[in-house]
């Protein structure tokens, strides 16, 4: 019952989609990592009105659904006269979902940083911007990986909703090969298993990844800061 | 153009009856996700057999590693072809509670684990076993550590649904497209459906902290 044929004859096509899922994702990756160091900053920001903008765009896009924001910025974009070819659109869509949780990632990583950090540097004379860049943002990498390596994941499932919009992703190409041979089984099968794999993959490579920082953080002679970090979580 | 809000205003009533069913679906979900993935995390840790586990690490990677659009079109699509025609809500609901049961399943592990061993043994030595010993003490305890994420699942779910417009379930999103598609207005329309989704997830997400409060005193 299960037609092989149709794997061979459509795998060009399938391919061709998941090619274009893989750019979607990496473009929006590209652009939603600093927006969303940009919205995590913003949002500890002093001034009211930058951190009240930069929340409530992280509320907002974290509480809707991603179908809605992509049909809203399909519409939107056109209404106010910024015409771009659905792919363009998709992937700015993408970039702004995903930025929304990467700026709520990338706090929670510049809050695991014990308070001490930001304190001593601004006590030895670096300026707020140098200090963030060379004590903080150095120490959250660590810990903000394992949440990105998810989100990333997360992205690339979410990329599937763009088929709404007629990009020709891997979604819409098992749908438009689904209506030309009438057999979803194997069609969804293939899409379902090429999602997979690529999500697997990602998995186990920032896995290891992540186990060569560790290593190097631990081995490192930093020891006796991160037996002071343990001590400072524990009295806190 | 412009932005004419009284389309977004006269369709406010219609699109309050989709949300209703929105809600009704998420509900319907996730109640029978969790259902399902408490069946499961109760299996797995009395059978402790290793087939199981493989195939229950199996299924939650699956789920995982794909879409919940795709888990979508393959039970809408593919159960008919074996014989199975379900409506375009049944179907819906399946996917959603397929998909949810494995992160609740992950969840409640997470869940099980904070509950200290002392509990089950002290459970023994009291001669509670079986099914007292999971509904009496340590699934209280489970889902009481467990709801921070639990109602963000949830808010999970009631994202999700917003997919089953694309199997034909007149819910909220359906129901924007319909009104959209008949008076060519999607910007307001659409904006209108944004605020509603926005409005119910943020409400429920917030209710974690009050849920947690309440159960807290209870513990205590």
């Amino acid at each position: 019952m299960l037609e092989y044929q149709i794997f061979f004859d459509y795998a060009p096509m399938i391919l061709l989609g998941f090619w274009l899922t893989l750019k979607i994702v990496v473009c929006a990756i590209a652009l939603g990592i600093p927006l969303g160091l940009l919205l995590a900053l913003g949002r500890r920001s002093n001034f009211i009105i930058i951190s009240f903008l930069s929340t409530s765009f992280i509320e907002v896009f974290r509480n809707t659904p991603f179908i809605i924001q992509v049909f809203l910025f399909y519409y939107v974009l056109p209404f106010y006269g910024l015409r771009l070819p659905a792919e363009y659109v998709g992937t700015l869509a993408l970039a702004a979902f995903g930025s929304a949780y990467f700026a709520e990632i990338i706090r929670a990583g510049i809050d695991a940083v014990p308070k001490g950090q930001l304190e001593s540097a601004r006590a030895i004379g670096m300026t707020d911007w140098q200090a963030m860049k060379n004590v903080i943002l150095p120490q959250t990498l660590s810990i903000v990986i394992p949440p990105l390596t998810n989100q990333t994941l997360s992205l690339i499932k979410e990329s599937a909703i763009l088929s709404t919009i007629t990009v020709h992703e891997l979604t819409m190409t098992g749908l438009m090969v689904q209506g030309e041979t009438f057999r979803p089984f194997e069609v969804f099968i293939m899409v379902a298993l090429l999602y997979w794999a690529l999500n697997e993959t990602i998995a186990t490579i920032m896995r290891k990844f992540e186990k060569n920082i560790k290593k190097s953080r631990d081995t490192g002679p930093k020891n006796n800061s991160s037996t002071a970090l343990k001590h400072g979580e524990n009295t806190r | 153009m412009k932005f004419d809000i009284s389309y977004t205003f006269d369709a406010i009533p219609r699109l309050l009856e989709g949300a209703f069913i929105t809600m009704q679906v998420a509900i319907l979900g996730f109640t029978l996700s969790v259902i399902l993935a408490t069946t499961i995390t109760i299996a797995r840790t009395s059978l402790k057999s290793k087939i199981f586990n493989l195939i229950l690490a199996f299924y939650i990677s699956f789920i995982r590693g794909t879409p919940i659009l795709v888990q979508i079109f393959l039970v809408y699509y593919v159960l008919p072809v074996f014989g199975l025609n379900l409506g375009p809500f049944t179907a819906g609901i399946l996917a959603i509670t397929l998909n949810s049961a494995a992160f609740v399943t992950e969840i409640l592990r997470g869940g099980l684990a904070s509950v200290p061993i002392g509990q089950f043994e002290a459970a023994k030595s009291l001669g509670i076993s079986g099914f007292a010993l999971w509904r009496k003490i340590i699934l209280p305890q489970t889902f009481i550590t467990s709801i921070p994420p639990l109602v963000n699942e949830f808010t999970m779910v009631l994202k999700a649904t917003a997919l089953l417009s694309l199997i034909t379930v007149v819910e909220l999103m359906r129901v924007s497209q319909q009104i959209y598609g008949a008076n060519y207005h999607p910007v307001e329309v659409l904006s209108g459906t944004f605020v509603i989704y926005f409005l119910m997830c943020f409400v429920v997400s917030r209710s974690s902290v009050v849920l947690e409060k309440k159960f807290k005193v209870k513990r205590a």
